[in-house]
């Protein structure tokens, strides 16, 4: 090539026409959208369209292009009908493209002088330099995909049962939905960090480009879809059956959207972390893992493992800001006066000496940065302490919740499509058989009306109980409040009276062992509005304490129970049918809703009351509430499907469970915003130890530390900064919560129905605070440890 | 086969966007073992030179070869293990780490090798006494005095063995007396351990006293 005759051109940008044409262009591209959508072709073409969109054109929309030419006849008519619109699209999307190629032009540089070392042999990495890595590109993007198409599979496949047959389908390999996304997902996190780490070892740099390109290119489309697979009816119909696992495991927090997108992003992290991990430990040409030395400096730079600092910061994150601030100041006064007596006693005999003394009270002042790094590891450790804190309280009123409803109700509730359930015998013996079931339990439900004498109750449902089985499924007898008993449902004749007055309150206290044993006679007496006298036993009714205390009702008292279509049928339809019952006990569940609204009598009664035959349902309580949906599952099959459905208690209160998760994944995710301000701390702590540092740096550098080891060096002193801050949030976190489990925060019962704030600390959730809390700050220090590796040697060397 | 082949080097410093073209083809051979004074007025571009020389600061053009082999052309990591072995700076001032004993920076090249942490040291030791300040091993940086300082950088660049020792201005902050300590110490490592050395100064009599001396005018190296 002649050298002489190359002219040094360059682009030139006229940043109006960029800017307008890259405006215009996606006007014309909305437009067109828009004609398209109007003509009803996206419909046909959805998926086609998509993955033009994505840009994973040419080759698959040509395919496409081929099977919609086959089949003109759908489309034509569609995009004539919209013609306009369409044209007016292209048209605009044609002129914003050529706007901007307006706006980049190429033009000649002025000419200057060739220099001196024109032809001499240019410096080799620059000749080697290359901007772009495909494989790198394929490596992350390619990632992403199997790091999400892995996710997806494997759920599905753990869910379904890994092999093939009848025989497989109960095998070991058979995960509950909850554990086989959690190993699913770690699986895809795995997948996503390999991905991400190999491709930067590939490229032996962070190859921000082609990460940028491969997360969004590859790695959106489908979570959009996901997104988008409710609002269509053609995704839908297409995959949703295939994609029902993944959907209702995304629905067990309300909005599956905000879950696609936060697994989305958590793979995204993971393969930010795999990038940055693979780029540091193989920057050096080889993989190197050994971090000796770089801990070695690094613990000199910021020394964070101090147990003044730690044990100070603990303190101070237990007891809050003031009083150990008061503790330190009255320390720091005692301190400095002995001193300073010291020294000028030192001064009267030996000027030199005290002197040198002051100078070492001096230098005893904490410098900036150390200043810094202990706000950072405090902000960290407040993070983890608060985030902590606020999800074991919210664990706690949801164990408290799913306490409350699942000891009232039933784990499974199976019932029939037809009226008549008089096989139910039966049907309750294969449902035991079902491995996972614990015990079952006929009953029967009915609308009715309550009165007593005093007063006039609501509507209650009376569910008609067998007391026999009853307590091996729901907590029910062991709700029952002193005084009463389940058995005398049973055993009606049994019910004594209880009021109150010296004999009552004996009564209510001894009741639950000797009730059964009083002679009715002596409750007659001090209650004359209890027919114990009667010639007729009456039925027991249990009633919960909420719908008693509104009638004024106790043990003993009787009870008239209406049911609005019991009766028969007379001429202006069906006529009340009334009954009077006996209370035979109180349940307290501790559900405002419950204790109000339900009411419980012996099953033969309710049968003959509500004029059945057979049951409306059959509760069942499992080994495993959380595998209670598959367990549904597995009793409907062995029922042979229709007539018989089952429901499990997830789905029986979905909404009130999918809020409670939705507010806690919320309160997470603006708790760990919390860590990421405390983050920022540390990206500030940090960049002020490079600057200090530039110097030293450099010297390392020339003592043959290559970039990746100053990489290191740097990340490991703002991961201390973030291990000291989770460890110190840990044990501040947990020592709260265990205050506030043994010492109690009291509520208002009338607002919470809980005496004091409930406390769970989850093992898991807590380790994952810490571990989000130390990936935080991993995340906050790449950035100065990479500005620290590009610290030019020489800069720092250059003498003053 | 030379040390170092050094052919057609051009560098250039930029100034407020201006190009100052320092280096201007300089080519110079060195061999295994010489003693090399390196002589030019201020602003000439002996530090980058030698900044050059040891793969500190990368040429605009031209090659170096090392015993016949282009490091250049490794990558960053491979240039940066052979900076660690082959090379020993020593610069005018002392730059040692603040944080760490005399000791632990002699240590410093064994210790980025990830050399056994105790062998490193009992070498340090060694060479700290040879420099005879066996008494000031746990001394920081900050606690010795700029002679001292500076023999303790000079054992740091020796720990290694290096095949090339680059001493810009060594005694350039040092009184004549402390200086020619130096100077002393350095003519044994080289005599003694055979290790080539390049020392760029402004002493015209140490210049004089060594076997080669090198004069950098207008971007190129001429002999005196």
């Amino acid at each position: 090539m002649n050298r002489a005759v190359i002219a040094e051109r360059q682009t030139a940008y006229r940043w109006g026409y960029v800017w307008t044409g890259g405006l215009v262009a996606l006007a014309g591209g909305a437009l067109l959208a828009t004609a398209l959508i109007r003509a009803g072709a996206v419909r046909a073409a959805a998926g086609e369209l998509a993955l033009i969109a994505f840009g994973w054109g040419p080759l698959v929309s040509v395919l496409k292009g081929f099977a919609a030419v086959l089949d003109p006849l759908r489309n034509r008519s569609a995009i004539f009908s919209q013609l306009p619109l369409f044209a007016t699209g292209v048209a605009l999307w044609a002129l914003g493209w050529a706007l901007i190629a307006l706006g980049i032009r190429r033009t000649t540089a002025s000419p200057s002088p060739p220099s001196e070392a024109r032809g001499a042999a240019l410096y080799p990495p620059l000749a080697r330099y290359t901007d772009f890595y495909w494989g790198t590109l394929l490596a992350y993007g390619g990632g992403m995909l199997l790091a999400e198409l892995t996710l997806i599979l494997l759920h599905t496949a753990l869910v379904a049962g890994v092999g093939r047959g009848g025989a497989a389908r109960d095998g070991l390999l058979r995960a509950s939905p909850i554990s086989a996304f959690a190993i699913a997902l770690l699986a895809g996190f795995a997948v996503a960090f390999a991905a991400g780490f190999i491709g930067a070892s590939r490229a032996r740099r962070l190859s921000v480009p082609e990460a940028t390109v491969g997360i969004f290119y590859f790695g959106l489309p489908i979570p959009i879809g996901l997104t988008a697979l409710s609002s269509s009816s053609l995704l839908e119909l297409r995959f949703g059956y295939r994609l029902r696992e993944v959907t209702y495991v995304a629905g067990l927090i309300g909005r599956p959207e905000l879950g696609y997108w936060l697994v989305f992003l958590g793979l995204a992290l993971w393969m930010v972390f795999g990038i940055t991990a693979g780029f540091i430990a193989t920057s050096s040409g080889r993989v190197d893992l050994r971090t000796g030395f770089e801990l070695f400096v690094a613990r000199r730079h910021a020394a964070v493992f101090k147990p003044r600092l730690l044990l100070g910061l603990l303190v101070v994150l237990l007891l809050g800001i003031v009083p150990p601030l008061i503790i330190y100041a009255m320390v720091r006064a005692a301190d400095a006066a002995v001193e300073r007596t010291r020294i000028r006693a030192l001064g009267m005999s030996d000027p030199l000496k005290a002197s040198e003394a002051l100078d070492r009270l001096r230098t005893e002042e904490h410098s900036p940065t150390a200043m810094m790094t202990a706000l950072s590891v405090g902000g960290v450790g407040v993070g983890v302490m608060a985030l902590i804190i606020v999800l074991s309280v919210m664990s706690g009123f949801e164990v408290d919740l799913q306490q409350k409803i699942l000891g009232t109700n039933a784990h499974i509730f199976v019932s029939k499509y037809s009226d008549s359930f008089t096989e139910y015998p039966e049907v309750m013996q294969k449902i035991r058989a079902v491995k996972g079931v614990v015990a079952t339990t006929p009953f029967v439900l009915g609308e009715v009306m309550v009165t007593s004498d005093r007063d006039t109750g609501g509507g209650l449902v009376v569910k008609g109980i067998d007391p026999a089985t009853v307590g091996e499924v729901t907590d029910l007898r062991k709700n029952i409040l002193p005084g009463g008993s389940l058995d005398n449902l049973a055993h009606p004749e049994n019910i004594s009276a209880m009021r109150f007055g010296a004999e009552g309150v004996s009564a209510r206290l001894t009741s639950r062992t000797e009730g059964r044993q009083r002679p009715p006679e002596d409750v007659a007496i001090i209650e004359p509005s209890a027919p114990r006298n009667a010639e007729r036993v009456l039925p027991g009714i249990i009633l919960g304490t909420e719908m008693s205390a509104k009638l004024h009702l106790f043990v003993g008292d009787r009870v008239n129970v209406v049911a609005p279509l019991g009766g028969e049928l007379g001429p202006q339809g069906p006529v009340p049918k009334s009954r009077p019952f006996r209370v035979a006990g109180l349940a307290y569940s501790g559900m405002y809703e419950y204790d109000l609204k339900f009411a419980y009598i012996e099953l033969h009664e309710a049968q003959k009351f509500f004029n059945v035959e057979g049951v409306t349902g059959i509760d069942v309580k499992v080994a495993d509430i959380d595998d209670a949906r598959r367990i549904a599952t597995a009793i409907v099959d062995t029922l042979e499907g229709y007539p018989y459905k089952a429901k499990d208690w997830g789905a029986m209160n979905q909404n009130l469970f999918s809020a409670l998760r939705l507010e806690k994944l919320v309160m997470g995710i603006i708790l760990t915003i919390i860590v990421i301000v405390a983050a920022g701390l540390i990206i500030a702590t940090v960049i002020m130890l490079v600057l200090e540092k530039r110097k030293e740096i450099s010297v390392l550098k020339a003592l043959g530390v290559p970039d990746g080891g100053i990489v290191k060096i740097f990340l490991a002193e703002g991961l201390q900064i973030g291990c000291a801050g989770g460890l110190l949030g840990l044990f501040s976190g947990v020592a709260w919560c265990l205050f506030i489990e043994r010492v109690g925060i009291k509520l208002d019962p009338q607002v919470y129905y809980i005496p004091a704030l409930p406390v769970r600390i989850e093992p898991l959730q807590t380790a994952i605070s810490v571990v989000i809390a130390i990936l935080v700050t991993y995340l906050a220090s790449v950035y100065p440890a990479l500005k620290a590796s590009q610290v030019e040697p020489v800069e720092g060397l250059k003498s003053e | 086969m030379a040390l170092l082949e050094v052919r057609d080097v051009f560098k250039s410093y930029f100034l407020h966007g201006k190009r100052i073209d320092v280096l201007r083809g300089v080519s110079l051979d060195i061999e295994e073992g010489e003693l090399v004074s390196l002589v030019g007025a201020s602003g000439a571009g002996k530090s980058t030179l030698l900044h050059v020389l040891g793969t500190l600061d990368a040429p605009a053009a031209g090659r170096i070869l090392f015993r016949g082999v282009s490091i250049l052309e490794r990558g960053e990591a491979a240039i940066a293990d052979f900076r660690n072995r082959t090379i020993g700076f020593v610069f005018q001032n002392h730059y040692l780490l603040p944080e760490f004993t005399a000791l632990e920076n002699v240590a410093m090249p064994a210790l980025i090798q990830r050399q056994d942490r105790a062998k490193a040291l009992g070498y340090a030791r060694d060479l700290l006494d040879r420099v005879e300040l066996a008494a000031r091993v746990d001394h920081r940086p900050g606690e010795l005095s700029g002679g001292e300082a500076q023999r303790v950088a000079l054992a740091r660049a020796l720990m290694l063995r290096p095949a090339l020792l680059l001493a810009d201005e060594p005694t350039g902050n040092l009184d004549p007396q402390t200086g020619e300590g130096i100077h002393q110490l350095l003519r044994e490592v080289n005599r003694d351990l055979g290790i080539a050395a390049i020392v760029v100064t402004h002493n015209e009599a140490l210049a004089q006293s060594m076997p080669r001396r090198l004069r950098l005018f207008g971007g190129q190296v001429q002999p005196t």
